[in-house]
């Protein structure tokens, strides 16, 4: 039990009549990058939502190493080290790079109220170490030349990488990625795919949700898929493209 | 450079707008000149409360007026008054400046007691909580006559703030026919914009400032980067009805007495109209929205009857809110982030 990180129970969730997650049981293990695919309208973005706590589950249970994380609130499960994207890039449009990252690394005391009025040397301390985190952060992306630009200004490809790189300046336990590389150019969504990579090196534990199964089948450690809200395969890459049941549900037959 | 020309721009019309008032006015123009700046500085303070919520945090306040009213209300309650039909009389009361204190405060618990259930609503529908706990406001101290006075309102109670009143004003007023107690409130008002002002240019460049910006932008994100998005709206919504509460408590002593029709939601409107035209998000903006406002509002009669040579009173009081619509179009049109808005900031979206 210990070894799994994230540990999903008896998950329900329906629309109207329409089951959007139903999973008996699923685990996700430290260090792992997991892919999680499946056909439109499979429940992938809900299990994310679940998850990570932007939806309420009908049934069942959610645990983040070993504590029960069902029904808590987003920021809450966020500050247990988990951090996720959306499928529709959400930056900060009328913030400039800098300042979407600086905000995203900032601490709880440091947004403070009373610190803000303070003005203490403490806080000036604190942004001046955040913005060279920021800037280590951007070079890392390669985005340091659109540091004072709106957020807005980006192409849909930089807003992918500036939310990718929100997300890993508090560096997280764990990364729910939705979509990474929807949208995207070819050759963004390679570098994209190396970024990926090396934060899995670093050991951050990754659930990315993607249609590209190239990109899928290359990086991912394991692979889970979903139809219908269902589980119907989870194994590593070569097995799961094998899998009699995934290729029916999921890359087709040829009958469609 | 672009910046320059915005605020020589907005100047130059602010000063054009006080010519108006000299040019207009045959009889006593510095008279109307002080009234009106005197209107200014208080609707400008509650202006710039109004731009901590929508400016700032992206919250749709329509309720501004309550926020005044709490402010108001509860201070002079505190200090002594005549209340009511028989003009009650409650000789007693606390120090002045801890009774505003206590109201301005009272103001920010309104707006929190306001924001708990309301603040998760997103848009308009917020807007639509906010107009209507205004509206349920001002009828409860309307009909609560044995506390608040009812629709007799509150008077006599001018004294308290007054008897701070300096001497070197009176002397000043003197020699131009002003009333002193008028002065002294206008002053006290704007002394306060200043001071308010300087306490948020500190905040919006903050981490604080940026997290509402972030609100703003985007509370989904907020959330996912684990802050708590619910708790930075509040503290902006408390902060800015705060503000409102300390420009009620203006708005009282100006009247020189307290009355529940002050709070209908045309004063809101006013306080809306204030803000888009200096420029949302903008911190001094109010400022010379006001000014411009209450000069359009109080001399556009003057400027319909030498446009209608033949028409009556009521018809002219007409004229003057189609001009202050049509101003506001022409606005709208060519500037649509007001006078000192920023472009890039602020166009009149809401998610």
């Amino acid at each position: 039990m210990s070894n799994s990180l994230i540990r999903v129970n008896n998950l329900k969730k329906s629309f109207g009549g329409l089951k959007a997650v139903d999973i008996d049981d699923l685990n996700f293990k430290s260090n792992e990058l997991t892919s999680i695919i499946g056909p439109n309208g499979a429940g992938k973005t809900t299990l994310f939502d679940l998850i990570s706590g932007f939806q309420e589950e009908d049934n069942g249970e959610i645990f983040y190493k070993d504590k029960n994380i069902t029904k808590s609130q987003p920021y809450k499960i966020a500050r247990l080290g988990m951090v996720r994207t959306f499928q529709l890039t959400k930056v900060f449009d009328r913030m400039t790079v800098l300042e979407n990252l600086m905000f995203a690394g900032s601490s709880i005391s440091n947004d403070s109220l009373l610190q803000s009025i303070m003005k203490l040397s403490k806080q000036k301390k604190y942004e001046e170490l955040l913005q060279e985190e920021a800037i280590n952060v951007m070079k890392d992306l390669n985005i340091e030349q659109m540091s004072s630009s709106y957020a807005r200004e980006l192409s849909g490809g930089q807003k992918k990488l500036l939310e990718l790189g929100r997300s890993i300046i508090k560096k997280p336990d764990v990364l729910l990625l939705d979509e990474p590389l929807a949208g995207v150019n070819p050759k963004l969504a390679e570098d994209l795919l190396e970024i990926i990579q090396n934060l899995s090196n670093q050991g951050i534990t990754i659930l990315m949700v993607e249609h590209n199964i190239e990109a899928v089948m290359k990086i991912s450690e394991r692979v889970v898929v979903l139809a219908e809200g269902a589980l119907i395969a989870d194994g590593a890459p070569q097995e799961v493209r094998e899998n009699q049941k995934v290729i029916e549900a999921y890359l087709g037959t040829g009958d469609e | 450079m672009k910046l320059s020309i915005k605020w020589l721009v907005t100047i130059l019309i602010t000063i054009f707008s006080i010519y108006l008032v000299f040019a207009l006015n045959d009889e006593g123009p510095l008279r109307i000149l002080f009234n009106l700046l005197t209107f200014a500085g208080i609707y400008g303070l509650a202006a710039i409360g109004l731009n901590v919520h929508f400016g700032l945090t992206g919250l749709l306040n329509f309720g501004h007026a309550s926020f005044m009213g709490v402010g108001a209300y509860v201070t002079l309650l505190l200090i002594p008054h005549a209340a009511g039909r028989e003009g009650e009389i409650t000789e007693s009361g606390l120090p002045f400046l801890l009774a505003v204190f206590i109201g301005v405060i009272a103001a920010s618990l309104f707006g929190l007691l306001l924001g708990l259930p309301a603040i998760r609503l997103r848009g308009d529908y917020l807007a639509i909580v906010t107009i209507a706990a205004a509206e349920i406001f001002r009828l409860l101290v309307r009909d609560l006559e044995s506390i608040t006075g009812g629709v007799y309102g509150i008077i006599n109670f001018s004294d308290s703030l007054q008897k701070y009143r300096p001497i070197f004003l009176e002397n000043f007023v003197s020699n131009y026919e002003l009333n002193p107690s008028q002065i002294w409130v206008g002053l006290l008002s704007w002394i306060s914009i200043l001071f308010v002002l300087l306490i948020l240019r500190r905040l919006t460049n903050s981490p604080w400032g940026r997290a509402l910006r972030a609100v703003r932008e985007d509370e989904d994100a907020v959330r996912a980067l684990g802050k708590n998005a619910v708790w930075l709206k509040l503290q902006s919504f408390m902060l800015g009805a705060g503000i409102a509460g300390l420009a009620g408590v203006f708005l009282a002593f100006n009247y020189g007495s307290l009355q529940t029709t002050t709070f209908v939601p045309l004063l809101t409107f006013y306080v809306w109209a204030i803000m888009i035209l200096g420029g949302v998000g903008s911190l001094s903006g109010p400022i010379f929205g006001s000014i411009i406002f209450w000069v359009i509002i109080s001399e556009t009669d003057k400027l319909a009857s030498l446009i209608f040579e033949n028409a009556n009173g009521q018809q002219l009081a007409g004229v003057r809110f189609v001009l202050v619509g049509l101003l506001i179009m022409i606005l709208m049109i060519f500037r649509p982030s007001g006078l000192l808005g920023k472009k890039e900031e602020l166009l009149l979206n809401v998610k």
